[in-house]
């Protein structure tokens, strides 16, 4: 019985052990057979249909190439790819915002492209020298541009009729004082809907990103670059003071948004807000879940945030080819007005024919029409430039909801020193500290 | 030689597991230790060793100590609230072990602990919201101001607690009723010819009794609250500009310098002083519950 029982499990091992060698080798005939599949990862969930749009169009050209899409949150797309890039485990075709991608680079994890999509990055008819600059790493070409981030006003018709206003804010000062003649209080005074959403709380880096945008109308920048190529922040001025004391001002003292308010895109979908400032997605966002809100955007009083994001290639041989193929066709002109036109990125080349999605959707005017003096800004190519923006929104935040500092020049001049002092602090560590 | 050729296969047989063990948990550990000692930025080959300048920074670095105080205040939060929330929840439950409805009571209090973590998160942040949120609504009943619960740096880290306590207790019930059920019934009944009455009996039976009981619950609950990472990123961060402060801990902390901020050596050296404490409070409560002459 024992040898008879012995025999079984001994068979039964040879049986487990033979399925598992051909259970492998089919896994391996499969990944052979399927090597023409490529993965896409991005880190903006709306996107997953424009590439599964530039997919379809590729079947044409390409008729054995796969081309699977995962996208997920922005943070953790950022730390998949760190993970994924350092273990060799990443998808053949990366999305990625160049100011993050830069430590990619100096790495050279990132494959530099072919000749055919250097000389079609490079072609000035293709894209201006901000964005072949964003794609390019040490004078090569590692990537391919597609969409940019840029900021406008949104604001709801309906409630500007209501309040008497006819024309969106020009300046900030116009901001605060159409914010309050917005604002819709209940019969004890408390704002129920906010005049103006402004940025106060969340996961970090975006509440820094928000503020200087809005620092920026007033001249000013988080961190700049100095002659001598390296960085400064320098902000504990008057144009600082007047970007944070207009937060406050709103929060604490006139009240035309508290910190505990719905806000952003949601809340003005809900018409729980008459304006706030935000990326060219919102259109999408709003044809699909709030498609009769009555809305407008403008430009913004002095310029806007441009944060390029770019398409990069990991990987080799006949799948880096297909990546680099699928990165290409992503600029085709027909994909990159589809993405305008259902996702509502807007599309980093030139040249492209806006004339009807604008006679469609006026709301796109706002960041592809703008003023001659429209000046911009970008997040800079440096490493500690995350650890800036989340170690300012910390700061941030304890400001927003510091009633203390309303009416208190003082304070808030202190506020701005140590998120000033601490940014060059960081800067300095990383050898990055102007003179 | 047969002691020797059994002892060689006890080797053998238990090898796999303890390379696997190696591999799985000691490996990391000690790959942690040395990387809190190097700079490295998880892409760069190059990995200078800096001694303890990591250390030396991080004990200057206000997000980490806000970190650290936060985690602290969770984990010791959650410690308190479960203990003897789930020791007198199990007493009462095994005392109505005989009812129809012992079945229910049980589930009930277990469910949160297998519930998945982000739909519950998701939920108890509906249930904080300052303007939507039922809790404001009640409390508005008594005549209580709302408040910005997922806002206000207190309230927050409460928020927190709360949900990490709710979802801790059903694993510590479940423990307690365990031993509850080990124990001799002769001692209460004993207890009950001289005269006890039930409460009496809990504090002077089940309570000294269930010690070694209460020193696993306190270790795996305290461990657990050093651990706090999804329920704050979860209930008080968010997508979207929805309204929530971002209760920085400390492995929230670690994530963004690994990640984000690429400083793997930074956060490795958070993951030491993180492992230390963890080892100290362990020892120091195995010591405080620790039977005088015998085994816990």
């Amino acid at each position: 019985m024992g040898a008879h029982q012995g025999r079984i499990t001994s068979s039964k091992f040879r049986m487990s052990a033979l399925g598992t060698v051909l259970g492998g080798s089919l896994a391996f005939g499969v990944a052979a057979a399927s090597a023409a599949e490529i993965t896409v990862w991005s880190g903006y969930p709306e996107m997953v249909p424009f590439y599964e749009h530039v997919a379809e169009g590729l079947k044409e050209k390409h008729p054995d190439l796969t081309v699977k899409v995962e996208a997920i949150a922005l943070r953790e797309h950022e730390k998949r790819i760190a993970l994924g890039l350092t273990s060799g485990e990443a998808a053949e075709v990366i999305e990625l915002g160049t100011s993050t991608a830069t430590r990619y680079l100096e790495n050279g994890l990132f494959n530099k492209a072919p000749d055919a999509v250097a000389a079609f990055v490079t072609d000035p008819a293709n894209f201006s020298e901000f964005f072949r600059d964003s794609a390019s790493y040490e004078g090569a070409v590692h990537g391919v541009p597609l969409f940019r981030g840029q900021s406008a006003l949104y604001y709801n018709t309906e409630m500007f009729k209501a309040a008497g206003l006819t024309e969106p804010p020009k300046t900030m000062p116009d901001f605060t004082s159409y914010a309050e003649k917005l604002t819709q209080r209940d019969a004890n005074g408390n704002p129920v809907v906010s005049g103006w959403s402004l940025r106060l709380s969340g996961g970090g880096a975006g509440i820094a990103e928000k503020f200087w945008i809005n620092m920026f109308q007033y001249g000013e920048n988080l961190v700049e670059q100095a002659a001598d190529g390296k960085w400064k922040a320098s902000f504990a001025n008057e144009a600082g003071r007047a970007a944070l004391k207009q937060y406050i001002d709103n929060v604490h003292g006139l009240k035309t948004v508290t910190v505990e308010m719905p806000a952003d895109a949601e809340a003005f979908e809900r018409k729980q807000t008459a304006m706030f400032i935000r990326e060219s997605w919102v259109i999408g966002d709003i044809a699909s879940k709030a498609p009769d809100l009555p809305y407008a955007t403008a430009t913004l009083p002095r310029g806007s945030i441009v944060a390029p994001v770019t398409l990069w290639t990991s990987g080799e041989g006949e799948q880096a080819e297909a990546a680099w193929a699928f990165a290409q066709a992503t600029n085709d002109p027909e994909n990159l007005l589809w993405l305008l036109d259902n996702v509502g990125w807007l599309p980093n080349r030139n040249g492209l024919d806006y004339a009807d999605i604008l006679s469609r959707k006026p709301a796109l005017a706002a960041f592809v029409d703008y003023p001659d003096s429209y000046e911009f800004f970008t997040l800079p190519n440096i490493g500690p430039v995350e650890e800036i923006l989340t170690r300012t929104a910390d700061r941030l935040t304890q400001a927003f909801g510091n009633a203390s500092l309303a009416g208190n020049d003082a304070g808030i001049d202190e506020v701005l020193v140590a998120m000033e002092s601490e940014i060059n602090g960081l800067l300095q560590r990383e050898g990055l500290l102007a003179e | 030689m047969l002691r020797r050729k059994r002892w060689r296969f006890a080797m053998l047989a238990i090898l796999p597991t303890l390379a696997i063990f190696a591999w799985v948990r000691i490996y990391p550990i000690a790959e942690t230790l040395r990387l809190s000692v190097h700079k490295w930025d998880i892409l760069s080959k190059n990995k200078p060793f800096i001694g303890l300048a990591n250390f030396r920074e991080l004990f200057s670095d206000r997000l980490f100590i806000e970190a650290l105080t936060n985690t602290a205040i969770i984990a010791f939060g959650v410690l308190l609230i479960t203990i003897p929330l789930s020791l007198v929840l199990a007493a009462l439950i095994h005392h109505r072990a005989r009812s129809r409805l012992a079945g229910f009571y049980e589930t009930a209090i277990f469910i949160p602990h297998v519930v998945s973590l982000v739909p519950a998160a998701m939920a108890w942040k509906w249930i904080f919201d300052a303007k939507l949120g039922p809790l404001n609504n009640l409390l508005g009943w008594f005549g209580v101001a709302p408040k910005a619960w997922l806002f206000d740096p207190v309230l927050a880290v409460v928020c927190v607690i709360v949900l990490c306590s709710w979802q801790a207790l059903g694993y510590a019930v479940l423990i307690y009723l365990v031993g509850f059920k080990s124990l001799p019934v002769s001692l209460y009944e004993a207890a009950k010819l001289d005269g006890a009455t039930g409460p009496q009996s809990f504090r002077l039976i089940s309570v000294p009794m269930l010690k070694p009981i209460t020193l696993y619950v306190s270790v795996v609950t305290l461990v657990s609250g050093f651990n706090v990472y999804a329920q704050a990123f979860v209930l008080a961060s968010d997508a979207q500009g929805a309204p929530g402060r971002q209760v920085r801990v400390l492995v929230l902390d670690m994530l963004e310098n690994s990640f984000r901020n690429y400083r793997v050596g930074y956060a490795a050296s958070e993951a030491v002083v993180l492992l230390l404490i963890v080892l100290l409070l362990t020892l120091m409560q195995f010591s405080f519950l620790r039977e005088k002459g015998g085994r816990t």
